[in-house]
C-alpha cells in the first residue's frame, strides 16, 4: 500500500532527500496536503498545522474527511475523487467556494477569520497503479482584498470621470453619450423621448452682483432642486455648460414633460434664493426649453437638440421663468410650437 | 473534412454527453440551482479550415481554458466561449453584482474551473466508457482577441486535425453557447478511434 513514511522516502535529483524535503516543504508559505488513494494524510505541511490549528502528528495517518467532519462539501470530495479516480486535476476557485475548509489567519483569534482559498488538487502517479492526491491551498485573503480596494477605486473614477465636479450632476461627457443612446434607442423602439434644457435667468448679474463662489452655490443648489423633483432612475440631469442644465426624460410624452418642467421650474423658484438685478423676479428663476420627439416622425438627434435650445431661446425671450415647448411632427421639419406654459410670473 | 463514420459520431456524441451530464451535476452543486449543459454536435476539422466565421464566434474577444492531456492518445483539449458569455457565466455562478467590465483575476480563476469541470467531466467520461487512463495538465485560462486566440491554438498545437463539440450551457435562465475543441495529430485521431471501434464492437 501507499502507506509511504513521510519525511525519509522522497528523493530529489539524488540529492536533496528526506529531511531537507521536509524542510522545504515546511518553509512553504501555502497549504500542502498529500492523501492516499484511501483517502488518509500523508503529508501535513506546518503552514497547514499552523492555520488548521491540527497538529501535524495528529492529521497524519488520519482520514482527511475525519479531519474535517462538519465542513466538506459535496464539490471538495467529487474534487478529491476526480484527482484519485480518474487522474485529473482540479481547481477550486476562490470565486466559486470561497472557504472551503476551515483554515484561520493568523493569529487564531475566538472570533476565527476563515482563510479565502484557491485550491488545487494535482493527482502524483505512484508507479505502483494507484496515484496519491496532493491539495495546495493558496491563502487569497490578501488579493481577495487588494481587488476589492481596486474595484471600489475604480467604481469612484468611473464616476468622477461622468459627473460634473461642482454640481454633482453628469457632466457634458456623459450627457452626449447617454443622448445619443436614448436618441437612437427612441427611434428603434417607436417611443418617446423628452429633452428639457434649462438656463439661469440673469445669471451673470448675479455673480456680478454676488461674486462667484455665491454663484457656484447657487448652481449646486439648482441642481439638488432639480434632481428632488426626477425620482425615475433613467432620468438624466447633466451640466450643460455655464449655467445651462439639461436633463434626459426617456420615454415622456409631451403633457409628461410639461408637468415636469413646470415642476423644475417651480422647485427652483421655490428655493427663494434672493436675486436682486433680477428682472423677472426678486429670487433665482430658471428659463426651460422642452423638445419631445414622437415616434414616427422624422428627425435626427442633432436637430432635436437644436429644437430644445430654440425652446429654450424662446422662453429667454418671451419673459423667462416660464417653459417653451416643441415637438417633432411627421413631416420633419419645421417642428411646431404647440404649447406654451402659463406666462411669466412676476412676483 | 468527416472521415467519422456516423457509428462513430454517435459514440463520440454519446461520451461526451455522459460528460456534458457530469458536468452539469458538478456545476448545479456549485450555483445551487439547475444547470444543463448538452453536446449537441460533433465535427472534425482541419485546423486550418478553422476561423472565427466558421465557429461562429462572432464577438471581438475570445476566452479559453486548455488543459493537456496524454495517454494512448494525445491532445490539446480547450473550452472557448466569447469573452461577455464567459464572464455572465461566471457572474451567474458567483450570483454577484460585479460589473461586467471588471476583468478580475479571481473571475478568471473561476472561468479556469469552470473549463476544468466540464474538461475533466468529458475526459473522465471517455476515459470511463473507452477504458483507457489519461493524465491531464492543469487548465490555463487565456483571453484575447478572437482571431489571435484562434491563431494561437492552431500554432502551438501543431496539430492539424480538430475535434469540435458543440456546447449549449443553460445556467437558471440564460442559454450560453461554446465550443469543446479537442486538437489531435492525426495518429492520435487513429488512436481514438480505434478505441472507438473496439467499444462499438463490444456493444
Amino acid at each position: 500500500m501507499n502507506s509511504i513514511p513521510v519525511k525519509n522516502s522522497f528523493a530529489f535529483s539524488g540529492k536533496i532527500e528526506g529531511e531537507i524535503a521536509g524542510k522545504i516543504w515546511d518553509s512553504i508559505k501555502s497549504g500542502l496536503i498529500l492523501i492516499d488513494s484511501a483517502g488518509n494524510v500523508l503529508l501535513w505541511n506546518n503552514w497547514m498545522a499552523q492555520h488548521s490549528a491540527i497538529p501535524t502528528e495528529l492529521a497524519l495517518n488520519h482520514s482527511f474527511e475525519s479531519l474535517f467532519p462538519d465542513s466538506l462539501s459535496v464539490s471538495f470530495k467529487t474534487a478529491i475523487r476526480h484527482a484519485l479516480q480518474h487522474k485529473l486535476p482540479v481547481i477550486l476557485s476562490n470565486a466559486l467556494h470561497r472557504s472551503p475548509l476551515p483554515l484561520y489567519l493568523l493569529p487564531i483569534t475566538p472570533d476565527k477569520q476563515r482563510i479565502q482559498q484557491s485550491i488545487t488538487l494535482t493527482p502524483i502517479p505512484t508507479g505502483e497503479g494507484n496515484p496519491l492526491c496532493l491539495i495546495q491551498i493558496v491563502d487569497a485573503t490578501l488579493s481577495i482584498k487588494r481587488e476589492r480596494v481596486l474595484k471600489s477605486h475604480t467604481e469612484r473614477l468611473s464616476k468622477e470621470a461622468v459627473t460634473d465636479a461642482l454640481t454633482g450632476a453628469y457632466n457634458r461627457r456623459f450627457f452626449d453619450e447617454r443622448f445619443a443612446a436614448e436618441f437612437g434607442r427612441a427611434q428603434r423602439q417607436n417611443i418617446p423621448l423628452s429633452l428639457i434644457m434649462l438656463d439661469v435667468d440673469y445669471f451673470k448679474l448675479y455673480n456680478d452682483t454676488y461674486g462667484h463662489p455665491a454663484g457656484d452655490k447657487v448652481l449646486t443648489s439648482i441642481v439638488k432642486a432639480l434632481k428632488s423633483q426626477l425620482h425615475r432612475p433613467t432620468d438624466v440631469v447633466a451640466r450643460y455648460g455655464g449655467e445651462e442644465f439639461v436633463v434626459i426624460l426617456p420615454d415622456s410624452k409631451t403633457e409628461g414633460s410639461q408637468i415636469i418642467a413646470e415642476r423644475l421650474r417651480s422647485a427652483v423658484s421655490n428655493l427663494n434664493i434672493p436675486h436682486s438685478e433680477s428682472k423677472v423676479a426678486d429670487h433665482i428663476t430658471v428659463s426651460i426649453g422642452i423638445a419631445t420627439y414622437q415616434p414616427d416622425t422624422d428627425c435626427n438627434a442633432t436637430h432635436f437638440l437644436e429644437m430644445a435650445d430654440t425652446a429654450l431661446y424662446s422662453a429667454k425671450h418671451g419673459g423667462r421663468n416660464c417653459v417653451r415647448h416643441l415637438t417633432t411632427t411627421e413631416g420633419g421639419k419645421p417642428c411646431m410650437d404647440v404649447s406654451f406654459s402659463p406666462s411669466p410670473l412676476l412676483v | 473534412m468527416n472521415p467519422l463514420t456516423e457509428l462513430q459520431v454517435d459514440t463520440l456524441t454519446e461520451i461526451f454527453n455522459i460528460g456534458a451530464g457530469r458536468a452539469a451535476s458538478s456545476l448545479s452543486e456549485i450555483v445551487g440551482d439547475p444547470v444543463m449543459l448538452s453536446v449537441p454536435r460533433v465535427q472534425l476539422y482541419q485546423s486550418s479550415e478553422i476561423n472565427a466565421e466558421v465557429l461562429s464566434l462572432n464577438s471581438p474577444r475570445l476566452g479559453a481554458v486548455k488543459q493537456h492531456f496524454s495517454g494512448p492518445f494525445n491532445a490539446d483539449a480547450m473550452l472557448l466561449f466569447t469573452e461577455d458569455r464567459a464572464l455572465e457565466i461566471v457572474h451567474d455562478m458567483m450570483g454577484s453584482q460585479v460589473s461586467i467590465n471588471d476583468i478580475a483575476e479571481f473571475e478568471q480563476e473561476a472561468m479556469c474551473e469552470l473549463g476544468n469541470i466540464i474538461l475533466n467531466a468529458c475526459l473522465s467520461s471517455m476515459a470511463d466508457i473507452l477504458k483507457l487512463t489519461l493524465d491531464s495538465s492543469l487548465p490555463v485560462y487565456s483571453v484575447g482577441e478572437t482571431n489571435a486566440v484562434l491563431q494561437q491554438i492552431i500554432l502551438d498545437a501543431n496539430q492539424p486535425i480538430m475535434l469540435v463539440l458543440h456546447i449549449d450551457l443553460a445556467i437558471e435562465k440564460r442559454h450560453s453557447q461554446g465550443y469543446l475543441v479537442f486538437l489531435l495529430s492525426s495518429s492520435s485521431l487513429q488512436e481514438l478511434l480505434a478505441h472507438i471501434d473496439h467499444f462499438i464492437s463490444g456493444i
